[in-house]
């Protein structure tokens, strides 16, 4: 049997979620022993095989065009997609954002923010993706499976990860399940 | 009896229960959120939703009268659904992103509803409105972006403190939590009781104390009693790394988990610099020792001088210890002045009179919970006994009248139906004008008889007007449950004769008759009534004393206390925190606070309960009753410690229920 074929990237997330997945320690070699280990942002791979992989697990929200492409491209190349984390299961902390509207976010961000020089501007350079508000993954594309979490345990993805490694459907409840 | 069937299982209840509480009674678990067990059903969110067999749509169980031969089910397909759909409503309407949210992670009962149905997202994305936060209150916040309507905290404001502050305001998504007329929390009629906070089952409302100290699973919780005043409310501890993160309270208890601010919160607000090793007077500086030295040198000076001491004691410390500082003191060393704190202001006279008359006269605090008219006399219950002044409050919407006399202002005024104001220490004359208009009015349920001029003389030295007495005493006579509640103005300022006037007026209106006693002091601290059963309840005269002995614990002194015992030669004081008492002692005995130990409390109505200890103490402090154990081998005193008979002893006010 061949082994499945896992791959992951990140959107608007904080990281936190795939140094959560680091924090499985020693077990990411059993993952790694079970399941081929394809394009993540902390492998050398940084896009999922065209040909397509078994499971593409996404942190983060979508909250610009290129989050949107990233959500799209792994939704199409993947059998499974995993929405990985509070982000990109609820929108999470950057979702908060929509409460005021991008703009007035921006704004704040890059100009009215103390620490920022005076005459500060919101980058505007055309080749910048666009901003959008933010959204969870589900609202952009079809999500099979949803593993909460700010970030998820390290417990539940081992769970997770080796479940789906090992060709199963993880249950996400009880235990394995947490929002926070 | 009524039979029906859960989930294909036979059960059988008492009639007027709900389906809710039918399954609760046998283990069936219906999700649930609006509802809570303390508080009157309201059937707002629907998550309690079954199917009965016959009726078309899926109904509320906790507002559903069960009913002879139901069928229910809990669990079908379209029930789960229902459910989630429900809960992704609830979720979309508001801000619930949990990973910052205080009660996240097990305290939240939305979170853990989503749980249970196995949600692991939300099918429909929030709506993304801002709503108010109140940061204006002292003891808590209202976060309306968690609120999810189900005015638990409304009903609780109610239906426990009886003060109506919370309400809503707008309609639909758009309603949200308010006091009052929407003003700020902070500037409300609020009085801080908790108890919204206490039954919020989301993030919506909560503690400034306790919150992110952790979770209730993180902590340990001890059963225990309110010492703040003589009511005795039952509390729950909740306990972390040896430290209170929060009080709540005991749903358990009789008085049902209703607290006020002073059993929530000012319990918390300790700020005395705490003592943890005993210290004697040497060359006038008082000065750390060990403890062997520290009671050498207190058997050295106790020993010539057994029966010179002037002994006192908190109303804070357990009844053991109570009934142990007696027995040492009184009955071991031979001498009587040995009281309270309280020198028996709160209690004494009531006391005197019940031995007198040889059985109780008081009544349980349930005759105020149910009463629908109560005279409120030489107290104010919304200071010093405030659930009591809850008890009233709550009921007064469904026609509870309440009489505040009160020459001073008086907390309760306002809400009262009539306030009489006489003449400052004129109460033997209210209530004799009281008997006199009752005669009068022909709504006397004994037999008696007045003059005719009673009336008029009581008035002209009361000074009050006639009209308002008549229908003063046409509200007591005419009510169906009247009670009189009085305070410290009587019994520390009365005497015999006030009392005798007080007692005839609660016969004449049918408060006291040989069916029930509706008539009830509300005492002083904590083990108040336990004070005066041990005699504790005289002056604490100090004079010609050698040695003055105050077991204090965690409790504040009077200042005229710590004056008059200027002259006191040698003053041993046995506390928990440092205060010009202790500056002024010559021998200082560190011990426990209040939840540092356990033991028992016998509250204003007569009531045993028993408060488990919730903490550990500080190293090199002494329990209070280990320590005057060892008082009492130092000086080859058996102490007596059948506490209970002691307490029963002597004829008490109101019946004790051990
Ligand atoms: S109230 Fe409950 S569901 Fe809402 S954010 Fe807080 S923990 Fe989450
Ligand atoms: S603290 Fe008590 S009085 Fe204040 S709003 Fe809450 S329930 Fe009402
Ligand atoms: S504040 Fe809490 S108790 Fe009150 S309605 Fe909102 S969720 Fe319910
Ligand atoms: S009424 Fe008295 S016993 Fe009850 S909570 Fe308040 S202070 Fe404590
Ligand atoms: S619990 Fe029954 S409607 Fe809310």
């Amino acid at each position: 049997m061949t082994k499945p074929k896992i791959s992951s990237d990140w959107m608007a997330g904080c990281s936190g979620c795939h140094m959560s997945l680091l924090d499985i320690d020693e077990r990411l070699l059993e993952i790694a022993e079970l399941a081929d280990i394809r394009a993540t942002p902390i492998t050398d791979l940084k896009e999922p095989d065209e040909s397509g992989v078994d499971v593409g697990i996404l942190e983060g929200g979508v909250n610009n065009s290129s989050n949107e492409e990233v959500a799209h491209r792994m939704r199409a190349r993947s059998k499974i997609l995993v929405a990985f984390g509070d982000c990109a299961v609820f929108g999470g902390v950057p979702a908060l954002r929509n409460m005021c509207g991008t703009q007035e976010a921006l704004q704040r961000a890059y100009v009215d923010i103390e620490s920022n020089e005076a005459n500060s501007k919101i980058p505007s350079d055309p080749e910048l993706a666009t901003m959008s508000n933010v959204r969870a993954l589900h609202e952009v594309v079809d999500v099979d499976l949803h593993v909460p979490g700010c970030p998820p345990d390290p417990d539940v993805i081992y769970y997770v990860l080796k479940e789906l490694a090992e060709g199963r459907m993880p249950e996400m409840k009880d235990e394995n399940l947490h929002w926070h | 009896m009524i039979n029906l069937t859960i989930n294909g299982k036979q059960i059988e209840v008492e009639e007027g229960t709900t389906v809710l509480n039918a399954a609760r009674q046998n283990d069936i678990k219906i999700p649930t959120l609006c509802d809570h067990p303390n508080l009157t059903p309201y059937g707002g969110c629907r998550l309690c939703v079954v199917e009965v067999k016959g009726m078309r749509v899926p109904i509320a169980s906790c507002t559903l009268p069960a009913s002879n031969g139901m069928v229910i089910e809990t669990e079908t397909d379209s029930l789960k659904k229902s459910r989630s759909t429900i809960l992704s409503l609830l979720f979309s309407e508001r801000n619930h992103f949990c990973p910052f949210c205080q009660v996240s992670g097990g305290d939240c009962e939305l979170q853990n509803s989503a749980y249970d149905e196995h949600m692991t997202h939300w099918p429909m994305q929030p709506q993304w409105t801002n709503f108010p936060v109140d940061t204006s209150h002292t003891r808590f916040i209202l976060d309306n972006n968690r609120c999810i309507l189900c005015r638990r905290c409304i009903r609780a404001c109610a239906e426990m403190s009886g003060n109506f502050t919370l309400g809503v305001e707008e309609r639909g998504s758009a309603t949200i939590v308010v006091a009052d007329s929407n003003v700020p929390l902070g500037e409300s009629t609020c009085v801080s009781c908790g108890s919204c906070v206490q039954v919020c089952p989301t993030g919506a409302l909560i503690d400034r104390s306790s919150a992110y100290l952790g979770h209730d699973k993180q902590m340990t919780v001890t059963r225990s009693v309110c010492r703040g005043c003589s009511l005795g409310c039952g509390i729950m501890v909740h306990t972390r790394d040896n430290r209170i993160v929060k009080i709540t309270g005991d749903y358990e208890n009789r008085n049902a988990g209703t607290l006020c601010e002073t059993g929530r919160y000012k319990t918390l607000d300790e700020k005395r610099v705490r003592l943890t090793t005993p210290m004697k007077r040497v060359a006038g500086q008082l000065t750390a020792t060990t403890w062997e030295d520290a009671l050498t040198t207190l058997a050295q000076n106790l020993t010539p001088n057994k029966n010179k001491v002037a002994a006192l004691a908190s109303t804070r410390l357990t009844v053991e210890s109570m009934a142990a500082f007696k027995s040492l003191f009184a009955d071991g060393l031979g001498n009587d002045v040995v009281t309270s704190i309280e020198e028996g202001r709160p209690t004494a006279l009531q006391a005197k009179y019940a031995e007198a008359n040889g059985e109780a006269i008081e009544g349980k605090l349930d005759t105020l919970r149910t009463s629908d008219c109560v005279l409120l006399i030489g107290a104010d219950l919304s200071e010093t006994h405030e659930v009591a002044s809850f008890y009233i409050k709550r009921n007064m919407p469904k026609g509870t009248r309440l009489i505040v006399v009160d020459p001073s202002e008086n907390g309760m005024d306002d809400l009262a139906n009539l306030n009489l104001k006489p003449k400052a220490g004129t109460d033997e004359a209210v209530f004799a004008a009281l008997e006199a208009a009752i005669i009068k009015e022909g709504l006397a349920r004994t037999e008696a008889k007045s003059s005719k001029t009673a009336l008029k003389n009581a008035l002209k030295i009361c000074e009050l007007a006639e009209e308002d007495v008549i229908d003063v005493a046409h509200m007591l006579a005419e009510a169906v449950a009247p009670v009189i509640v009085y305070g410290k103005g009587i019994s520390a300022f009365g005497n015999d004769a006030v009392m005798d006037a007080m007692v005839r007026v609660a016969k004449l209106t049918g408060a006291s008759d040989s069916e029930r006693r509706g008539l009830l002091s509300v005492k002083g601290e904590a083990n108040s009534l336990a004070a005066a059963q041990l005699k504790m309840d005289v002056p604490f005269d100090v004079k010609n004393r050698k040695v003055a002995y105050l077991a204090v614990g965690d409790d504040y002194i009077s200042k005229r206390l710590l004056k008059s015992l200027e002259d006191v030669p040698y003053l041993v004081v046995q506390a928990s925190y440092e205060s010009e008492l202790t500056d002024r002692a010559d021998l200082v005995l560190p011990v426990n606070i209040w939840a540092e130990e356990a033991g028992h409390a016998l509250n204003t109505e007569g009531r045993v309960q028993f408060a488990e200890a919730a903490l550990t103490a500080p190293e090199g402090v002494r329990s209070n009753l280990g320590l005057l154990n060892e008082v009492a081998k130092l000086l080859n005193v058996k102490l007596n410690d059948d506490w209970r008979s002691a307490l029963t002893a002597r004829t008490s006010v109101v019946e004790i229920e051990m």
